[in-house]
């Protein structure tokens, strides 16, 4: 028989379980309880509506695009990774053929600073993403071929030529992103006098980050019929956090566990 | 403000039902609106921009799966989405409890202070009727039950982030939510 003291007390473990000080023990004993009891439901549901509204105090944080497009490759949807494309400094090509004729990361660098002030709507006070990535591809004799950078919001990338190495007759230079261990997947055909833009398939995009490279190999014109290079890597790059894009973090710290910011 | 509020909470609601009938574009949209505030409380409770992503997309997921079960009667969808945020978060937690930071911080380090007046300007009625029901608690308790709920923390991990024995941890919180229920249905 249960005393008025017991009712008190065994409502007060939905408050605690809302709350969340219950154990992993006690808290699957609510949740079961949950899901198997009407009243239980109710009683947590009310602690809820109580307690939730300090959940408006929280801060909000931009998450990284990547997550955005690891939902979307693991349900498997069919929408464009990104709903809500917008016009901006990005799509005014002229600015990137201008930028093709002394292409350099002095280049882009030059664009992020042009760019960002832009930037609209403006981010909310706490936006914490990488929005760019960017990549220098160097050449075996240590000199720039291409400058990749990466606008990881609309899914894309622009290539601009610096100082590519002549190519034989027939051939064409084709990109490659390669995660760390694992096969190059292909991202498209590059050119080496003017600047390519490359949609990111949401695949590509969610492998985006530090630990991957760019690489440039020489393919016949169509690319790679194999799906895999087929002929020499002229050019090689690491991926970085494209400078002063407004991101406190780099993308290269986001997923070490021992960073623990306060927030 | 207030019109504007409840404005966006229905235009959500709306999203998240479009979801629940399968709707990519509402579903996409509604990670848009959403996913900063979100992604917020998965941080403020993991500490870790890693761990905080892999709940993020659990979340999502989750939302995606269970969006059809949805009901606007029993609950918006906005306090919808954080009680599963933060159950995913607490989840975790407990999950990876031994790899918990020995959190040297006291309680009066760890709990935030009250929202400036410009938040708390842009916060609910409901907001503010809890923060007065707080405000009556004892200092200690009312910053024990906020740490609790910011933080996920069990009550043997508050207990010892306050040095305070388990007992008292308990009986503190459980007092400060008696007296809020009592003061929050008046």
């Amino acid at each position: 028989m249960n005393t008025p003291a017991d009712e008190g007390n065994h409502n007060l473990r939905y408050a605690e379980y809302v709350l969340g000080v219950l154990d992993a023990d006690a808290r699957a004993e609510v949740a079961h309880e949950v899901r198997t009891s009407s009243e239980a439901a109710t009683a947590v549901a009310l602690w809820q509506r109580r307690l939730q509204p300090l959940a408006e105090e929280i801060t909000e944080a931009t998450p990284a695009p990547y997550v955005w497009a690891r939902i979307h490759d693991a349900l498997q949807l069919d929408a464009p990774p990104q709903a809500v494309p917008r016009k901006r400094l990005w799509d005014n090509l002229a600015l990137w053929h201008w930028l093709g004729l002394g292409a350099s990361a002095v280049a882009v660098a030059l664009l992020l600073v042009v760019a960002l002030p832009r930037r609209t709507p403006p981010p909310l006070p706490t936006t914490t993403a990488v929005a760019y990535m960017a990549s220098t591809i160097k050449q075996d004799n240590g000199t720039t071929g291409w400058t990749a950078t990466m606008d990881l919001q609309h899914a894309r990338m622009v290539v601009v030529p610096a100082a590519p190495a002549t190519l034989a007759q027939g051939r064409a230079p084709e990109l490659w992103l390669i995660p760390a261990g694992q096969k190059p997947i292909a991202v498209g055909m590059i050119s080496r006098d003017q600047p390519t833009t490359l949609a990111l398939a949401p695949a590509l995009l969610a492998q985006l980050g530090p630990t991957a490279a760019l690489a440039v190999s020489v393919e016949p014109p169509g690319g790679s019929p194999t799906g895999q290079p087929t002929g020499p890597v002229i050019a090689k790059g690491t991926i970085g956090a494209a400078p002063e894009t407004g991101g406190d973090k780099v993308a290269g710290n986001a997923r070490k566990s021992t960073e623990r910011p306060r927030v | 403000m207030a019109v504007t509020r409840t404005a966006e909470h229905e235009e959500l609601n709306r999203l998240l039902q479009q979801a629940g009938r399968s709707d990519q574009q509402a579903f996409a949209e509604l990670y848009r609106r959403t996913s900063s505030k979100l992604f917020g409380v998965c941080l403020r409770m993991l500490h870790d921009r890693g761990a905080a992503e892999e709940v993020l997309q659990e979340i999502y997921i989750t939302v995606w799966n269970r969006a059809a079960s949805f009901d606007e009667a029993k609950a918006s969808a906005i306090t919808w989405l954080t009680t599963l945020s933060r159950n995913k978060a607490i989840d975790r937690l407990r999950q990876h409890r031994e790899e918990l930071p020995d959190d040297p911080r006291t309680l009066d380090e760890a709990v935030d202070e009250q929202p400036s007046p410009a938040a708390q300007a842009q916060t609910s009625q409901e907001h503010r009727r809890l923060t007065d029901c707080l405000d009556a608690l004892e200092p200690q308790q009312r910053s024990s039950v906020r740490e609790a709920f910011f933080s996920g923390a069990t009550y043997n991990e508050l207990a010892t982030r306050c040095q305070v024995p388990l007992g008292t941890m308990k009986s503190w919180i459980r007092r400060s939510l008696m007296q809020l229920r009592t003061c929050l249905d008046s």
